[in-house]
């Protein structure tokens, strides 16, 4: 059985449905990212976990304990720690006693409080700095004290918000592998709320990407990157082409299809079979990298001819913006390559990665 | 995915389920929604109720109609009240706009020395009882006063000019004490104005007046509107001022001249009893409905509000010191007040002398030790309300701000009503409801209660602002780490409160220190309180060097208090926000 189970969870506001039915099973010493654009019912879902909210239908299930449908369990029951978007550090207190507040609450010896604090700050990388007040703290080190405060009470399962979306992207990016390792290391179940896909996919095995209070879908970032469920997938995470066009010709055995597009016929790969049926509308995505730039025509499938729209140089990449009939192509080519905007130029859509996708 | 049976209760697929809107609520919440809402039943629904009820009795029955109504408004004399409080109420709002626009202009754009203290003088009428600037300009400004004597010892007059018995004097005065209002929320108007804005119409070509009439007063007009609403209602309010200017035909001073003179009239005391409600509905009806109107033409959330303060320009040399004479003119009647009450506290015998001759402490030692009940019962009144005030405000601006209790806005709404309610309004009703039925009339904490209700709103806006600001999270966090809601209200939330709720406590306290209109119809000997010691002493007693001592007393007891408050809340324009009537 799943260490963390989130069975048939409903949260209203009012009429507006926050979590919208979304089941979910997470495994121990997992992180699990619940990702999705404000409003997505993210940050609902984790403050259901955490007790902060309570639901209108459905169960969170800790460690085999009921936290909803058995009586109410209050968040300090839960075996939890928790770090907020606004990392939440008590402005009126020392950087000691907001780590220790839990473990003073908890009535451990002074002795204790004193040996278990000081190891975490260490492990979060404080040390020395138990005297101060959080506001002789830069951003960054009070996220790093709400993190310890977290970690201190030993919890079973770690809940993030947002935790690093105040940081400059310099530390973020830092925050993120350090955060990793040391949940890693202490073998803590973690759900990670982020609108920031990069920030998923670096941080957690698994990625759930959540849309209007649903859970779209579940999976690595590999599994989401390349094999994305549904339009609103595909075009969330990363950056992505969307082809549109009328399904001309379907292989079933070979999973694929032949979308007759405005510029022309594109073979294309499929996934799920009910999105592909011959005569109806279908759309398919590819990513910019997996447009390939030819020298020249030599004729074939999947090769067609453009002109260059706009040229943007990113110093390491080349992003050509190439219009196709009526379809606007991003297309990542090498940085050297000599392409002007209004030249002619021929690309080549790679079968295999050009995938049709349920809307 | 299929209908699964989850453990929260589902009566099956598709099975609607009813919850109680309670379900969001802590056991400890509901009890706490259920006290305050016992705490308003009792001290404000139920003697309001009572005041209501009162005002349909037909005299001499059992039997209830609306009869009194009626004849309130065929008697012409009543009509002439109701009309003429409401052109008091226009000359008022008319006089301090005139007089506010130019002052919160000055304030908010100029940069020019001695500012805070131009602002801090402006703004003091708010915090002094209207009574003591009534009494301070009698003397100042009566038939023989000091300005009359200077005049005519002069030679510029031979008789003298009747400055302030009539309703000049009344305008005179109570714009002088109402002016903070339209300078406070005109000085917010304009330093809420993006700056942007104004840059954009001078760069649209738009001078220096033609941008402050088509831009800046325009967005600085619902935030007028919001001050405006209590100057024109305050002549609905006072009744002592035109009783102490000799002026009577205004609603409330006919209510409690009526009620108080006359309670065996039972014409008069009906009639009494119905203007306190024709007041009050005026009032709460006039700031419910310009109070939606400011709302949905509120223009801040259009503007990213970058910057935190509004332009400021440096004037010119004319300009410059046109805004000195201007200011320093305010100033100096806001002066005399102070002044005034001072030279009348340590002297006696001052008549028909421009300044006092012989000087004396006698008037003080008679309030200090001669009679110091009053003093001691003041205090001790207005600390216990002041205790009732925070402990009901906190709780619920808590409800307000942290749950989802049911009928909070109710509450909410009730609370804020209060700020315009007639003070009178509710010392007739607590008078009617706590007389028989339960009568805590006759005990000395209807004393306390009563200035805690008519005084509420003062701390509980400061309370509901300070919470807004303190994020949740906070909370949370502490109950994530093991503390229980009670815990963390007293390690957590009421420690980062603290200097939030300061300025509103320190307010709470001066104006319930300073109230009469409520108080006057609840004292019984020996319950006396100062404010009411000033008005027996002077009105009744012709006592005026005591009154003026109680009064100098108050007003430096005031200022000592605002200072303090000014220190730890950042600032006088902080402190006047809480005074203001406004809420964030």
């Amino acid at each position: 059985m799943s260490f963390i189970q989130i069975q048939n969870l409903l949260k209203r506001f009012g009429k507006v449905v926050a979590v919208d039915h979304i089941w979910l099973e997470i495994e121990k010493g997992e992180i699990i990212t619940l990702l999705g654009p404000s409003g997505c019912g993210k940050t609902t879902t984790l403050r259901c976990i955490a007790g902060l909210e309570r639901p209108d239908e459905g169960d969170v299930v800790i460690d085999g304990r009921p936290m909803f449908s058995k009586g109410f369990v209050p968040p300090a029951k839960r075996g939890i720690g928790m770090v907020f978007q606004n990392y939440a550090v008590w402005p009126h207190m020392r950087v000691f006693d907001n780590v220790a507040y839990g473990l003073k609450l908890a009535r451990l010896p002074k002795k204790e409080i004193r040996k278990r604090v000081q190891k975490t700050l260490e492990l979060v990388g404080l040390k020395g700095l138990e005297n101060r007040y959080p506001t002789q703290l830069s951003g960054g080190q009070q996220q790093r004290v709400a993190l310890a405060r977290a970690l201190t009470r030993n919890p079973k399962v770690l809940l993030l918000d947002e935790p690093l979306s105040n940081l400059d992207a310099k530390l973020r990016e830092k925050m993120r592998f350090e955060i990793k390792s040391l949940v890693k290391r202490m073998g803590i179940t973690a759900v990670y709320v982020t609108h920031d896909q990069a920030e998923a996919m670096v941080i957690s095995d698994r990625v759930a990407v959540m849309n209007q209070g649903k859970i779209v879908q579940v999976g690595s970032a590999e599994e989401i990157y390349h094999r994305p469920a549904t339009k609103f997938v595909a075009d969330f995470i990363g950056v992505t082409n969307f082809i549109s066009g009328r399904v001309a010709e379907v292989d079933a055995d070979r999973a694929e299809a032949v979308l007759e597009a405005d510029f022309g016929r594109v073979r294309c790969k499929v996934l799920v079979p009910e999105s592909a049926i011959q005569g109806r509308q279908a759309t398919a995505f590819v990513r910019p990298e997996d447009v390939e730039v030819r020298e020249r025509s030599a004729g074939g499938e999947n090769l067609f001819r453009g002109t260059v729209l706009h040229r943007v140089y990113l110093g390491n990449i080349l992003y050509l913006f190439v219009k196709l009939g009526d379809t606007s192509l991003r297309v990542q080519a090498r940085a050297t390559m000599p392409y002007r905007e209004d030249d002619e130029i021929h690309v080549y859509l790679d079968p295999y990665r050009t995938i049709i996708i349920q809307d | 995915m299929v209908n699964r049976v989850t453990a929260a209760g589902t009566e099956g697929a598709g099975g609607v389920r009813f919850r109680l809107p309670l379900y969001d609520l802590s056991r400890g919440e509901i009890l706490l929604s259920l006290i305050l809402w016992a705490v308003v039943g009792l001290f404000i629904l139920y003697p309001l109720f009572f005041l209501i009820l009162e005002s349909f009795k037909i005299a001499g029955t059992d039997r209830f109609g609306i009869q009194n109504y009626l004849d309130f408004f065929r008697d012409s004399y009543y009509l002439k009240a109701f009309g003429n409080t409401m052109l008091l109420g226009i000359l008022v709002l008319a006089t301090t706009t005139l007089v506010g626009l130019p002052a919160a202009y000055i304030l908010a754009r100029y940069r020019i020395r001695g500012k805070t203290v131009f602002t801090a003088l402006t703004l003091l009428p708010i915090v002094l009882p209207a009574y003591a600037g009534a009494f301070a300009f009698i003397v100042f400004f009566g038939k023989w006063g000091t300005m009359n004597l200077l005049l005519m010892e002069w030679g510029i007059i031979d008789e003298p000019i009747n400055f302030i018995y009539g309703l000049q004097g009344l305008v005179f005065i109570q714009s002088l004490h109402l002016l903070p209002f339209i300078v406070l929320s005109l000085l917010a108007g304009f330093t809420n104005i993006d700056p942007s804005l104004e840059e954009a119409a001078e760069v649209e070509g738009a001078g220096g007046i033609r941008r402050f009439f088509t831009i800046t007063l325009p967005l600085a007009t619902p935030s007028y509107f919001a001050g405006a609403v209590l100057v024109f209602l305050w002549p609905f309010t006072d009744w002592l001022t035109p009783i102490i200017l000799g002026q009577v035909d205004y609603l409330p001073s006919i209510a409690y001249i009526n009620i108080a003179y006359h309670f065996t009239d039972v014409y008069r005391k009906y009639m009494g009893i119905v203007s306190v409600v024709v007041a009050a509905v005026i009032c709460v009806g006039m700031f419910l409905t310009l109070r939606r109107w400011i709302e949905r033409k509120k223009y801040t959330a259009l503007s990213k509000g970058t910057a935190l303060e509004g332009r400021t320009i440096t004037p010119g040399p004319l300009a410059r010191l046109i805004a000195y004479l201007y200011m320093g003119f305010i100033s100096a009647l806001v002066l005399i007040i102070p002044v005034v009450l001072g030279l009348s506290a340590f002297s006696r015998r001052w008549v028909f002398e421009p300044f006092p001759t012989y000087w004396t402490l006698e008037n003080f030692e008679v309030i200090f030790f001669e009679t110091p009940q009053l003093l001691m019962n003041s205090f001790r009144f207005s600390g216990i309300a002041l205790i009732f005030g925070v402990t009901f405000g906190l709780a619920v601006a808590y409800l307000l701000t942290r749950t989802r209790a049911p009928g909070k806005n109710a509450l909410d709404f009730i609370s804020t009503i209060l700020l315009v309610f007639p003070g009178i309004a509710i010392g007739v009703s607590f008078l009617l409801a706590f007389w028989k039925t339960i009568p805590i009339a006759t005990h000395w904490i209807i004393m306390p209660l009563a200035l805690f209700v008519r005084r509420t709103p003062y701390f509980l806006r400061m309370a509901h602002a300070s919470y807004l600001q303190l994020d949740p999270s906070l909370e949370e966090a502490s109950e994530i780490s093991g503390a229980g809601k009670l815990r963390t209200f007293f390690s957590i939330s009421l420690p980062l409160l603290l200097k939030g709720i300061f300025v509103g406590v320190i307010m709470f306290f001066i104006m319930a220190f300073q109230e009469i209109s409520t108080a006057v119809f609840l004292y019984r000997g020996g319950w006396e309180t100062l404010p009411i010691g000033i008005y027996l002493n002077w009105h009744r007693g012709m006592e005026f060097g005591i009154a003026a001592a109680m009064a100098f007393f108050m007003v430096v007891l005031v200022f000592v208090l605002l200072l303090i408050a000014a220190r730890i809340g950042g600032g006088i324009l902080n402190v006047a926000w809480g005074a203001g009537g406004r809420r964030e």
